[in-house]
C-alpha cells in the first residue's frame, strides 16, 4: 500500500486524487453490477402497446371495438410471423352444446392428436406446448398415478396396455373459471371455457384449480416457425399468445364454430375421437351417450361434471 | 483517509466487480436456455387413412389397373382354389403380397367368401347377393352387423369435414380405408415424440422414484 507517498504538507483535502479514483471505480463496479443484475430485462421484447393495454375486457367489447381489436391483431401477427392471418371472433350457436366422447377401446396411443392440436392451434414448439397428454395405462386399472406419458416404443400399442387422452374436459362446473381472479375466463353459451389472453394477468391459479392439468403457461415468449403457422385463427382460440398467460384446449373454436370437426378428430387414425352436439339427437354424440358403455367423466368425484366422455366398445 | 478505510474500500470494489462479473455470466443459476426441440414430423400431423382403400382408388379415379383380374384369370375358365395337407390355403405366387389374416381359427381361409366366383371383379356376401368393390362396405357388414350398425351412426370409424350438416358435408370413410380385408387387425405404428420437458433433468422424476422403492 502506499507507504512511499509523501507526507501531505497541508491538512489533507477533502478529496485527493487517489481517493476520487478509488470511490469511482467503486462505484462504477457497483453500477455495472447492479446493470447485470437487471439483465433479463434485455429479454423483455414483448412490450404490451397501449392500445392493448387499454383494450376492455371481451364482453364489454362493442362489435366496432372487436373490429378494432382484430386489425390490431392482424397487424401484430403480420409484423412478427409475415404471414397475413385472418383473425375473426366466432360466437356460439344457439342450440349449440358441444361434447367430446373418446373411445378407449379405439385409441392406439400415436399422439397424432397431440401434434395436429399443436399445428392447428399455433402452440409454441420450443419450449414445447401440448394440449393433449396421452397417458399409458395397465390394463385393468383406472389409477391415473398408474398412467406414464413419456412412452415412446418402436410401435404402439402395446399389449396389456391402453391409452387415454387427456385434454381440456370442457367442464360444466369448472373448477379453473370460479379461481380466476380477474374474470379472464369463462364458460360460453355452447359449453366451451375460453380465455380472454389479452385480459389474462398470468396468475396460473385455473392451472392449480384444473383436476386435469389441463391448462397451460406461457414460460417465454412462443417460438413458432413461420411456416407452420395457422392463419385461420379467432380471438378466443388459436391466435398467438403472449408470454406470461396461460392457455388450453378450446375444442378448436375456430373450426367447431364454423360447423367442422376438431383437429385432433380429423387426425385420428383409429376413429377414436367423437365430436358433435349432444342437444340433437341424431349427432355421433347423442348416439354414443345413448347406446354405448360410456363409463366416465373422469374424475366424476371432483364434481367438475367434464364434457369429455370415455367410453368402450366391447 | 486511514488503512482501515481503505482496505474495507478495496474490498467493496473488489466484491462488487465479482458480482458484475457473476452476473454477466450468469453464474448464479439463471435458467440456461433449453435445448431446441426439434419440430416433429410432418406425417404426424397428416389426415391420411391408414391404407387406400380399393374403393376410394375408384372413386377418386386413380390407377384401377391391379384391380382388372381378366387381363391375366379367363373369363370362362373357373378357378380352383388350392389347399395344403393342413387345409391353410396356397396362394399362387401372383397373389403371394395377400395376407390371409381374416378370422381365426383358419375358418375365412377361402377366398370365395367375399369375392364372387362367377366374377372376379364383383365381391359376394353370403345370401348370394353381388356386390361392387367401390361398395364394399356393405359386403363387411353382412358378416359384422352390430360395427356397421354403429358405422352407420357414425360412431365407428374415421370422420372428418362437418359437424353440422347444414354447413358441409362430411367426409366418412370406409372399411378398407382402415381395414386390410384380408387381415382386418388395425396394424400397430411408430407414435410421434413423446414430451419434451421444460427443464430436461426433471424430465421422468416418476421412473427414477419407481427405481429407488
Amino acid at each position: 500500500m502506499p507507504t512511499d507517498t509523501p507526507p501531505p504538507a497541508a491538512p489533507a483535502p477533502a478529496l485527493s486524487r487517489r481517493s476520487f479514483l478509488r470511490n469511482s471505480a467503486v462505484l462504477a463496479s457497483g453500477i455495472a453490477a447492479v446493470a447485470a443484475s437487471l439483465a433479463p430485462l434485455r429479454e423483455l421484447t414483448d412490450i404490451t402497446s397501449m392500445e392493448q393495454f387499454l383494450q376492455k375486457h371481451y364482453k364489454e367489447l362493442t362489435p366496432a371495438d372487436m373490429e378494432q381489436v382484430l386489425a390490431r391483431i392482424t397487424r401484430d401477427v403480420e409484423k412478427q410471423y409475415q404471414v397475413r392471418p385472418h383473425v375473426a371472433d366466432y360466437k356460439p350457436m344457439d342450440g349449440v352444446e358441444f361434447v367430446y366422447c373418446l373411445n378407449l377401446t379405439r385409441c392406439i396411443g400415436c399422439r397424432k392428436c397431440v401434434h395436429a392440436c399443436v399445428a392447428e392451434n399455433n402452440q409454441s414448439r420450443s419450449p414445447e406446448i401440448q394440449y393433449i397428454r396421452v397417458l399409458k395405462m395397465p390394463h385393468g386399472s383406472l389409477d391415473m398415478e398408474k398412467g406414464d406419458h413419456n412412452y415412446s416404443p418402436a410401435s404402439v400399442p402395446e399389449k396389456g396396455f391402453f391409452y387415454m387422452p387427456v385434454q381440456c374436459q370442457q367442464c360444466k362446473n369448472p373448477a379453473c373459471v370460479k379461481v380466476c381472479p380477474v374474470k379472464a375466463t369463462w364458460q360460453e353459451a355452447d359449453g366451451i371455457t375460453v380465455i380472454d389472453y389479452d385480459w389474462c394477468i398470468g396468475c396460473r391459479y385455473c392451472e392449480a384449480a384444473c383436476p386435469y392439468f389441463a391448462r397451460r403457461f406461457n414460460w417465454t415468449k412462443p417460438s413458432i416457425p413461420k411456416d407452420r403457422l395457422n392463419p385461420n385463427m379467432s380471438y378466443l382460440g388459436n391466435r398467438p399468445r403472449r408470454q406470461g398467460v396461460m392457455e388450453k384446449c378450446h375444442f378448436c373454436i375456430q373450426r367447431t364454430r364454423q360447423g367442422r370437426y376438431p383437429a385432433c378428430l380429423e387426425v385420428c387414425p383409429a376413429g377414436a375421437r367423437k365430436f358433435g352436439n349432444v342437444l340433437d339427437p341424431n349427432s355421433e354424440v347423442a348416439h354414443i351417450l345413448r347406446t354405448k358403455r360410456v363409463f366416465i367423466q373422469l374424475k366424476e368425484e371432483v364434481g367438475t361434471s367434464p364434457r369429455f366422455f370415455y367410453y368402450f366398445d366391447v | 483517509m486511514n488503512q482501515p478505510t481503505n482496505r474495507i474500500l478495496n474490498l467493496l470494489a473488489a466484491g462488487f466487480l465479482c458480482l458484475a462479473l457473476g452476473f454477466w455470466f450468469n453464474l448464479f443459476g439463471r435458467p440456461a436456455v433449453p435445448a431446441e426441440v426439434p419440430l416433429v414430423d410432418l406425417a404426424f400431423i397428416a389426415t391420411n387413412t391408414a391404407r387406400l382403400s380399393a374403393a376410394d382408388l375408384i372413386r377418386t379415379g386413380g390407377d384401377t389397373s391391379g384391380l382388372e383380374c381378366y387381363a391375366c384369370h379367363d373369363k370362362k375358365q373357373p378357378l380352383k382354389l388350392k389347399f395344403d395337407a393342413e387345409s391353410n390355403i396356397v396362394l399362387p405366387k401372383e397373389h403371394e403380397d395377400i395376407v390371409m389374416g381374416h378370422g381365426g381359427h383358419k375358418r375365412n381361409n377361402n377366398c370365395f367368401n367375399c369375392h364372387d366366383e362367377t366374377n372376379l371383379e364383383l365381391l359376394q356376401a353370403r345370401d348370394g347377393r353381388q356386390i361392387k368393390l367401390v361398395d364394399s362396405t356393405q359386403l363387411c357388414g353382412s358378416c359384422h352387423g352390430p360395427t356397421y350398425r354403429d358405422w352407420e351412426a357414425g360412431v365407428h370409424g374415421r370422420t372428418s369435414g362437418y359437424w353440422k350438416r347444414e354447413l358441409g358435408p362430411i367426409d366418412r370413410k370406409g372399411c378398407t380405408s382402415c381395414h386390410n380385408p384380408h387381415a382386418p387387425a388395425f396394424p400397430g405404428r411408430a407414435p410421434a415424440p413423446a414430451p419434451h420437458a421444460l427443464h430436461p433433468a426433471i424430465a421422468q422424476p416418476e421412473k427414477e422414484s419407481a427405481h429407488a422403492h
